[in-house]
C-alpha cells in the first residue's frame, strides 16, 4: 500500500508541469524509465548513441534497443577501457548528454529529452584523441574531455540547451610521459590516472585544471600495477582506481587533505602467477550506496563486485560472474560498468562489451556476501558499435 | 590493433627525420608490381669461408615508408639482402656497417617532450637517451633507434659476441664495421635460416622496413637436385601508417608487393611441366602464413622435405603449409599442366579475437610457357656433415627437467598499449628488459621439456635462439613423428577450457650454446613489447 501511494506521489511530481524546469538545462524527466546510452564509437562510419530501455524488473532484467542518434562525426572503436566516451550532467532533470567522437576530435551534445543531437564543439586543434579515445567527465557547469593522443585536458562550459563552449586546454602528462586515461571529479578535484602508472589531482574551482602538485607513481606503479579507471566517493573523501593488473587489483587514495594521498593498494583475488578470472580491473564504479565497488575485468570476460567501507575506504572481496556470455566470440573485452538503478546496490549492473554488445547482470548483496548472475537475456547487442567501451544510464547515479 | 601505440611513436620518430634523408637513393629500389619474381643474389662461401660487407640504412620513402635495407656493393651496384649460401662447417665473416639515420628526440623543451615520447617505460627498450659513441659493441648498454645487430635465426651456434648474441651485442650508428665470425656446425642439416637485427625495441621497425635475408646451408634435399630452385622471402610492410589499424596485412615475396588486387600480383615463371623447388622464409614481423598453391582453382600436393631448415624424417605431403612468423618450408612444387596458370598464395589464418588480421592474399601469379628462363637448379650434394646431425636421438631420450611456461597479456585498452609477457609458472609475469636476470638457468647436457601455453586471446609463435627443438606433443597429445623446429605457432586461448600448449624437448648437449640468449614470441612487436626472456645454459662441470 505504501508502495503504491509512493508511485501515485512521484508520477505526480512527474506529471507537474515544470518538473524540473528551473535550471538552464532542466526540462521533463522521462516518467520511470530508465535508459542506457552507449558510445557506439564507430570509426568507418558516421558514429552513434544507442538508446536502451531498461526493464525495472530484478528478474531476468533486460534492455531494448529504442533508436539510435546520429552524432555527426567519427569514433575510433577502441582505445583505453578506463577512458569513458560518454557523460552526462549529473543532475536528473537537467538532460544533456555527451559523447565524444575521437577521431574527429568533437563532442557531440545530445538533448535527452528530444532524442535529438544538440551540437558538436570542438576544442582546439590540436587537441587529438584518435590514439585511444576522448574521456569526458563533467559537474553542472564545465565538461573536462582528456585528449589521449595529445594528452591535452579541454575544458568546456555548459550552456542553455546542452550547447558547449569551449574555454581552453591544458597539457597534461604522467610521470614517465604517460598518456592520459581515466578521470573523475569531485567538488573543486578532478582526479586523473596516467596509462604509465601515475596519478595526479586538478584544483578545478576556476575551470581550468590547476595541478595540486600531487603529481605521482602508484603503489602498484612497482609491479607495473597501472591505474586506468578512477571513481570518487560520494562525500570525496576517497579516489578509487582500477588496476591493469594480472589480479583483481584496486587502489584508493585519500582525498581529505585535498590531494591524492599515496594509494593503498587491494588485491582481491587470484594468486600472481595465474591468469583468469580477475585479469585487468580497468574500470571501476561504485554502487549508488557506495557498498559495492564494481569492477570491469577487461582482460577475463567477467564483472568483480567487492565490498567497499566508505567510512575506511577499505576494499574486500566480494563477488565475481563467471566468463561472461560470448567472452572471445563475438566480443572480446569488458569495458565500462553502470548500475541502472540510482539507489542501493544499483540492482542491475550493466557492462559494455568490445565487440558489440553490452551484458546484463544481477546484483544481490545482504553486505557480508553477494552476488552477481548473468541474466538469460544477456548480453544484448549493440550493431552500431565496431567495439563498444562506454555507457552511461539515465538517471545517473546521484554523485 | 595494439601495436597502434608504437607506430605513433615510430611515425613521431620518422616525421623528425633529418632533412634530406627522404628523397635520396640509399636503398635500392623495388621491383614494380607485376614483375618476375626473382631470386635473391646468391653469395656462396669459397674455400669454407665466405666473407660479406653489409651495410644497414634507411631511407624514408616518397609514401612516408621507412625503408630499412641490408647493401651489399655488387659489382658497384648496391644489392639489397643476398642469400649467403654456405656449406656445413664453413665459416661466415660478415661485416656489418651501421648507418641508420634514425632521429633521436632532441626537443629543447622537456615538457614537450614528455608530451609526444608516449608510455617510454612500458616500451622497455625505447629510451632516448644517447649512447657513447665509443661504447663496446660487445657491452652495449644502450639500445637507440639507430642501433642494430644481427641474428642468425635457426642457427645452432654460439650466443657470444661476434656470434649470435643479441643481449650484449649492440653496434651504434657510425661504428666500424663490426665483425661477426661464424663457423656453421659441421654436423647441421641442410636447409634454410635467415639474418635479421635484433635490437630489442626496435626489431620491429627494422625488420618491417625490410631488413632481412636468407642463409642457405648446402646439401642435398631429397629428390631436388636438378630442380629449379626458388628461394622466396616474404616480408611484411606497412606502407600506409594507416595499415597499422586492423586491416590486410602488406607482404612482399622477394621485395615485390603481393596487395592484388589493389596491384599487380607479382609473377613466377615456370616452365609448362617442370617441378621446382621452392625454399620460402616468412620474414613477415607479425604474418601467420598457410601458403598453398593452386592450378586452377585445384590445391597442388605439395612435397614438404623441410622445416625450419631441418629435413622432415620423410617428405609429406600437404595442400597447405602452416607458416608462423620466422618458419622456413621447403618444398616441391609440381610442374604445372600446359595452359594453366596458377596462384600462390596464403589462405589467411585466425589469429584470434585480438589479434592482428592475416586475411588470404594472392602472393604470386604462377606464369607457365614452354621457353621461360627458370632459376638455376638447386646444387647436387654439397658437402655432407662428418658427424652424426646435431639432435640426433633426442626423441628417445629421458629428460631431465620439465618447465612450464606461457604467454600472456595485460592491456590497459583494446588499440594498445599492452603489456606481453612470457613467463615460467611461478614466477610473476613481468615485461621483459635487457637487464633481467635469466628466467631459467639450466647446464649443458640438459636436455628438457617444456610446455608452453597460450593464455591469451591471439596466436603467439615461440622461439629460442641457438637451437632446435623437438615438438612432442600438441595440447597435451603426443606428435607421432616429432620434428626439429626453431619457431611454432601456439593457438590462441578461446577464452575457457584448457589453454592450447605445445610440449618441445630442448636440447641443450652441445657446449657451443653454452652462454645466455633468448627465448621470445616471434610476432615482433611482442617481442619488443616485452614478451621475451634469458636463459642462461652455464657450461658442463
Amino acid at each position: 500500500m505504501r508502495f503504491a501511494w509512493r508511485l501515485l506521489l512521484t508520477a505526480a511530481l512527474l506529471a507537474a508541469p515544470g518538473w524540473g524546469a528551473t535550471g538552464k538545462n532542466k526540462s521533463k524527466a522521462p516518467a520511470g524509465l530508465i535508459y542506457v546510452l552507449a558510445n557506439d564509437d564507430n570509426g568507418s562510419l558516421q558514429s552513434t548513441v544507442s538508446v536502451y530501455q531498461a526493464s525495472d524488473t530484478q528478474q531476468g532484467p533486460t534492455l531494448v534497443f529504442e533508436k539510435s542518434i546520429d552524432i555527426s562525426g567519427r569514433g575510433i572503436g577502441g582505445g583505453f577501457f578506463g577512458t569513458s566516451r560518454i557523460t552526462m550532467l549529473p543532475d536528473a532533470s537537467a538532460q544533456c548528454l555527451y559523447a565524444s567522437n575521437a577521431s574527429t576530435g568533437d563532442i557531440a551534445a545530445i538533448n535527452l529529452q528530444s532524442q535529438q543531437l544538440a551540437g558538436n564543439t570542438s576544442g582546439y586543434r590540436r587537441d587529438k584523441g584518435n590514439t585511444n579515445g576522448i574521456g569526458l567527465v563533467m559537474n553542472g557547469q564545465y565538461l573536462y574531455a582528456g585528449y589521449t593522443a595529445s594528452n591535452t585536458i579541454g575544458v568546456f562550459a555548459v550552456q542553455p540547451g546542452c550547447q558547449l563552449s569551449f574555454i581552453d586546454d591544458v597539457s597534461v602528462s604522467g610521470l614517465s610521459g604517460g598518456w592520459i586515461g581515466g578521470m573523475a571529479l569531485h567538488g573543486n578535484l578532478l582526479v586523473v590516472a596516467y596509462g604509465d602508472g601515475s596519478i595526479q589531482s586538478f584544483n578545478i574551482a576556476n575551470g581550468l585544471p590547476v595541478s595540486n602538485n600531487d603529481e605521482q607513481n602508484s603503489a602498484g606503479f612497482a609491479s607495473a600495477y597501472f591505474p586506468e579507471s578512477v571513481d570518487i566517493t560520494q562525500d570525496g573523501h576517497f579516489a578509487i582506481f582500477g588496476d591493469a593488473a594480472i589480479a583483481t587489483t584496486v587502489e584508493v587514495s585519500d582525498l581529505s587533505s585535498g590531494k591524492l594521498a599515496p594509494t593503498v593498494q587491494y588485491s582481491l583475488g587470484l594468486p600472481t602467477n595465474a591468469v583468469g578470472p580477475g585479469l585487468n580491473s580497468s574500470t571501476v564504479r561504485l554502487s549508488p550506496d557506495q557498498t559495492l565497488l564494481y569492477i570491469g575485468n577487461s582482460q577475463s570476460g567477467n564483472v568483480t563486485a567487492a565490498f567497499f567501507d566508505k567510512s575506511t575506504g577499505k576494499v574486500t572481496p566480494g563477488c565475481a560472474t563467471a566468463k561472461l556470455n560470448g567472452f572471445y566470440n563475438p566480443w572480446s573485452y569488458i569495458g565500462g560498468v553502470v548500475t541502472r538503478d540510482a539507489t542501493g546496490t544499483g540492482g542491475v549492473v550493466y557492462a559494455a562489451e568490445f565487440g558489440s554488445s553490452l551484458a546484463v547482470l544481477t546484483v544481490t548483496s545482504n553486505g557480508t556476501s553477494c552476488s552477481l548472475t548473468e541474466s538469460a537475456a544477456s548480453p544484448v547487442g549493440d550493431d552500431l558499435s565496431p567495439g563498444l567501451l562506454s555507457i552511461q544510464v539515465f538517471p545517473p547515479r546521484p554523485f | 590493433m595494439r601495436v597502434l601505440f608504437r607506430v605513433i611513436l615510430q611515425l613521431l620518430l620518422w616525421a623528425a627525420l633529418p632533412a634530406g634523408v627522404a628523397g635520396q637513393t640509399i636503398c635500392p629500389t623495388w621491383p614494380a608490381p607485376g614483375s618476375p619474381v626473382l631470386n635473391p643474389l646468391d653469395l656462396y662461401s669459397q674455400n669454407g669461408t665466405l666473407s660479406v660487407n653489409l651495410t644497414l640504412q634507411n631511407q624514408k620513402e616518397d609514401d612516408g615508408y621507412m625503408h630499412y635495407c641490408y647493401v651489399y656493393i655488387y659489382q658497384g651496384q648496391a644489392i639489397e639482402a643476398p642469400t649467403l649460401r654456405l656449406n656445413p662447417g664453413d665459416q661466415l665473416i660478415l661485416n656489418l656497417t651501421d648507418n641508420i639515420q634514425a632521429p633521436y628526440y632532441r626537443d629543447p623543451d622537456p615538457a614537450s617532450r614528455k608530451h609526444s615520447v608516449p608510455m617510454q617505460h612500458m616500451h622497455a627498450a625505447a629510451t632516448t637517451q644517447h649512447a657513447l659513441k665509443l661504447d663496446d659493441p660487445c657491452n652495449g648498454t644502450m639500445i637507440e633507434p639507430s642501433s642494430t645487430n644481427m641474428h642468425f635465426h635457426g642457427l645452432n651456434i654460439s650466443p657470444t659476441c661476434h656470434q649470435d648474441d643479441v643481449i650484449n651485442t649492440i653496434i651504434q650508428s657510425g661504428d666500424p664495421a663490426f665483425q661477426y665470425n661464424i663457423q656453421v656446425p659441421p654436423n647441421d642439416a641442410p636447409g634454410m635460416y635467415w639474418y635479421h637485427p635484433h635490437p630489442h625495441g626496435y626489431t620491429t621497425t627494422q625488420v618491417n622496413g625490410g631488413a632481412s635475408g636468407a642463409i642457405i646451408i648446402e646439401g642435398n634435399l631429397q629428390g631436388t637436385q636438378g630442380l629449379p630452385e626458388r628461394v622466396m622471402v616474404i616480408r611484411q610492410i606497412f606502407q600506409n601508417p594507416d595499415s597499422w589499424l586492423p586491416g590486410p596485412n602488406e607482404l612482399t615475396v622477394n621485395f615485390q608487393p603481393a596487395t592484388y588486387p589493389l596491384a599487380p600480383s607479382p609473377v613466377v615463371n615456370v616452365q609448362y611441366g617442370q617441378a621446382e623447388f621452392w625454399r620460402v622464409v616468412n620474414a613477415s614481423t607479425q604474418a601467420f602464413l598457410t601458403l598453398q598453391i593452386q592450378f586452377g582453382s585445384t590445391p597442388q600436393q605439395l612435397q614438404v622435405l623441410a622445416l625450419d631448415g631441418v629435413p622432415l624424417q620423410s617428405p609429406v605431403y600437404q595442400t597447405k603449409i602452416d607458416l608462423p612468423p620466422a618458419g622456413r618450408a621447403e618444398f616441391i612444387m609440381p610442374g604445372l599442366p600446359a595452359g594453366q596458370t596458377g596462384t600462390f598464395m596464403t589462405l589467411g589464418y585466425d589469429s584470434g579475437p585480438v589479434g592482428n588480421p592475416n586475411p588470404p592474399q594472392e602472393l604470386a601469379s604462377i606464369v607457365g610457357s614452354s621457353g621461360k628462363k627458370a632459376p638455376p637448379p638447386a646444387q647436387a650434394a654439397g658437402r655432407q656433415p662428418t658427424r652424426p646431425a646435431r639432435f640426433s636421438g633426442l626423441a628417445a631420450l629421458t629428460p631431465t627437467t620439465t618447465r612450464s611456461l606461457y604467454f600472456s597479456e595485460q592491456t590497459i585498452g583494446s588499440n594498445g598499449p599492452t603489456q606481453y609477457f612470457i613467463t615460467v609458472n611461478g614466477q610473476k609475469p613481468k615485461v621483459f628488459h635487457m637487464d633481467d636476470p635469466p628466467a631459467i638457468v639450466t647446464n649443458i647436457g640438459a636436455v628438457e621439456d617444456w610446455t608452453v601455453e597460450n593464455r591469451a586471446g591471439e596466436a603467439h609463435a615461440f622461439h629460442i635462439h641457438q637451437l632446435h627443438f623437438l615438438l612432442m606433443a600438441i595440447n597435451g597429445v603426443p606428435v607421432p613423428n616429432p620434428e626439429l623446429l626453431d619457431t611454432i605457432t601456439i593457438p590462441t586461448w578461446s577464452g575457457s577450457g584448457p589453454y592450447p600448449s605445445v610440449t618441445l624437448r630442448m636440447d641443450f648437449r652441445d657446449p657451443n650454446i653454452a652462454g645466455t640468449f633468448v627465448y621470445h614470441c616471434h610476432i615482433l612487436d611482442h617481442e619488443d613489447g616485452g614478451m621475451m626472456a634469458k636463459i642462461l645454459v652455464n657450461p658442463a662441470n
